[in-house]
């Protein structure tokens, strides 16, 4: 049965709990590492979302929410569809929704304006913010967040999905990175006129706005109509206090500041969504608290980073859309993209109609332009599903050449400074490399050389495959 | 509890030299503002002084040292440094040094 998307993020906590896919904890735990710690447990197992209400040094009036997509059955409630349908079911709506974006809605109020707290009475250290992982450089208060900001020169809103680190009761330092659109804006708009960038976090939004802030988007596309579009309804937005930004109206908390054009802060390091605390810290941004607007009783989020975060499984879905966008629009006979949340938003999967080593170098051309957050690209043929991992493996064992198979581009000022495998000298001159590990037949062997799979539906024939199947299904097998 | 800081160095030796050093320091202090940062000109000792607060050095990755040094806290400086944002923090600081 498919249903609405969650218009808020209280109605999408009531739908995983219908579900079966949320957990709530009474006890009190402590927000330094433990209360993460189980977050953390549950995307390695594949288990519930937790809602704590009992926060050790916070009144009762908070409550904290983990991890809150990081799986499947979350991210399936999230799109109104239910729990248990297939990753392709999920990949379909999304580009099928995102085909269709609806702009946003401005009100006058929302419940994100219940309390209203000025710069003077600010203090970051009043929200539960959790000591994530042990040895990170501080408190995230961007795990699971909704970065606003609006580009200096145009109307071009971006939403994303950017870390932020408290240093003290005003002063965060945050690491979206110099090529993400913040950055962007930030670096071309901002500080080659000195002047400081609004900005606003946004926690505890529903579901599908924060999918669309962590979206592989357009430059200059407005997230904020992409999510319109997942909800298949306007998002509604209300105006900052202390700017003219916009924000999610039903949001938990929201977080106004200010980027300084001119000043930088100790940031990270982080356990980041690749899985790994690879030490990219110092090369950040620092921002200064304007006014914190919330709900009377409002509920923190957390995405517990690290394997199968709520990053991993959004990115999974996001980033392979935008990658098949991307090959189509460059002529790339492509069939199907994945990208396996297991691969740490490091890994993709394309399925083209014909392939051979001049597609597969174009492929990893084509996706290391501007930047480059994948770096390993397993192109395999047409009959092969993306989505069956087994298959996609075989594929990858037996028909990528040793040699003549791997297609590398080097790159600088542009690699994933998040990729575990770079030295920190990589990682302070942005330097990296992708790979494309071309899994297909090269075009130009003839047909009658090209070896044959040995599976039922490709070695034996037609009259055959039918009687096993007939036979199979008679002895009582699925 | 003994009063505690941890700090995060790219350059270990610089910091042990026992000269000034500036860095940005975290206060372990237990409870709500655990985790605070404080930007300082400082001398770190190694083994630590009995009377000041013990300093855990820890990598850019993160990873603690077996042994806590201590600081001595010279001066508290402004809680940001002057860069255009994304420049290398820790030169910012090693300017703020030289000053």
């Amino acid at each position: 049965m498919t249903t609405r998307a969650p218009k808020d993020f209280r109605e999408f906590l009531a739908a995983i709990r219908t579900s079966g896919d949320l957990l709530e904890v009474h006890d009190e735990v402590d927000w330094d590492q433990e209360l993460p710690g189980l977050g953390r447990l549950s995307c390695e197992r594949n288990g519930p979302a937790f809602l704590f209400d009992k926060i050790k040094d916070y009144s009762p009036g908070w409550r904290l929410v983990t991890n809150p997509i990081a799986n499947w059955r979350r991210m399936a409630v999230a799109f109104g569809l239910p729990a248990d349908s297939h990753i392709k079911r999920l990949y379909e709506t999304y580009a099928a929704r995102e085909a269709k974006p609806i702009p946003p809605v401005v009100v006058k109020d929302g419940p994100c304006k219940e309390v209203v707290i000025p710069a003077d009475k600010a203090d970051l250290f009043d929200l539960p913010v959790p000591m994530v992982h042990d040895g990170d450089g501080g408190r995230y208060v961007g795990t699971w967040d909704l970065v606003v900001s609006k580009d200096a020169k145009s109307n071009w809103v971006n939403w994303g999905m950017y870390r932020f680190m408290i240093h003290n009761e005003k002063l965060m330092t945050g690491f979206p990175r110099p090529t993400s659109h913040l950055g962007k804006m930030l670096l071309e708009g901002y500080v080659p006129q000195a002047k400081p960038m609004p900005i606003a976090i946004a926690m505890g939004c529903d579901p599908l706005s924060h999918l669309a802030a962590a979206a592989t988007f357009r430059l200059g596309g407005n997230e904020a109509d992409l999510a319109g579009g997942l909800r298949e309804r306007a998002v509604e937005l209300v105006k900052c206090e202390t700017s003219d930004l916009l924000v999610p109206a039903s949001a938990e908390v929201v977080i106004e500041a200010e980027v300084y054009p001119d000043r930088v802060n100790q940031e990270g390091p982080y356990g980041e969504y690749p899985g790994y605390r690879s030490g990219e810290m110092g090369n950040a941004i620092c921002a200064r608290v304007t006014a914190i607007t919330q709900r009377r009783d409002p509920i923190w989020t957390l995405d517990t980073t690290g394997f199968m975060d709520s990053s991993a499984t959004s990115t999974s879905i996001t980033g392979a859309i935008a990658i098949q966008r991307r090959l189509e629009a460059n002529n790339i006979p492509v069939k199907a993209v994945y990208v396996p949340p297991e691969g740490g938003i490091h890994l993709a999967i394309v399925s083209v109609q014909r392939g051979g080593a001049e597609v597969a170098q174009k492929i990893v051309n084509v996706l290391t332009v501007r930047r480059a957050l994948i770096s390993k690209v397993i192109v395999v043929d047409a009959d092969v599903d993306v989505f069956n991992m087994p298959a996609v493996l075989h594929a990858l064992a037996t028909k990528c050449h040793p040699a003549n198979g791997i297609h590398v581009v080097r790159y600088q000022g542009k690699a994933n400074t998040l990729t575990p495998a770079y030295t920190q000298a990589e990682r302070q001159t942005r330097s990296g490399a992708s790979v494309a590990l071309d899994s297909t037949w090269p075009p130009e062997w003839p047909a009658d050389e090209t070896p044959v799979r040995a599976t039922l539906d490709s070695m034996y024939s037609p009259d055959v495959q039918k009687r096993v199947l007939a036979r199979w299904n008679g002895l009582g097998l699925a | 509890m003994e009063k505690a800081y941890e700090t995060f160095l790219r350059d270990r030796a610089r910091a042990l030299s026992g000269a000034e050093v500036v860095l940005t320091l975290r206060d372990l202090t237990p409870g709500r503002r655990k985790y605070r940062g404080v930007n300082a000109r400082c001398v770190v000792s190694s083994p630590p002084r009995a009377g000041e607060p013990l300093l855990w050095i820890r990598s850019v990755v993160g990873t603690r040292e077996a042994t806590a040094c201590s600081v001595r806290i010279v001066e508290e400086l402004p809680e940001s440094f002057p860069a255009v944002p994304y420049s290398d923090f820790f030169e910012a600081m090693a300017r703020a040094e030289r000053r």
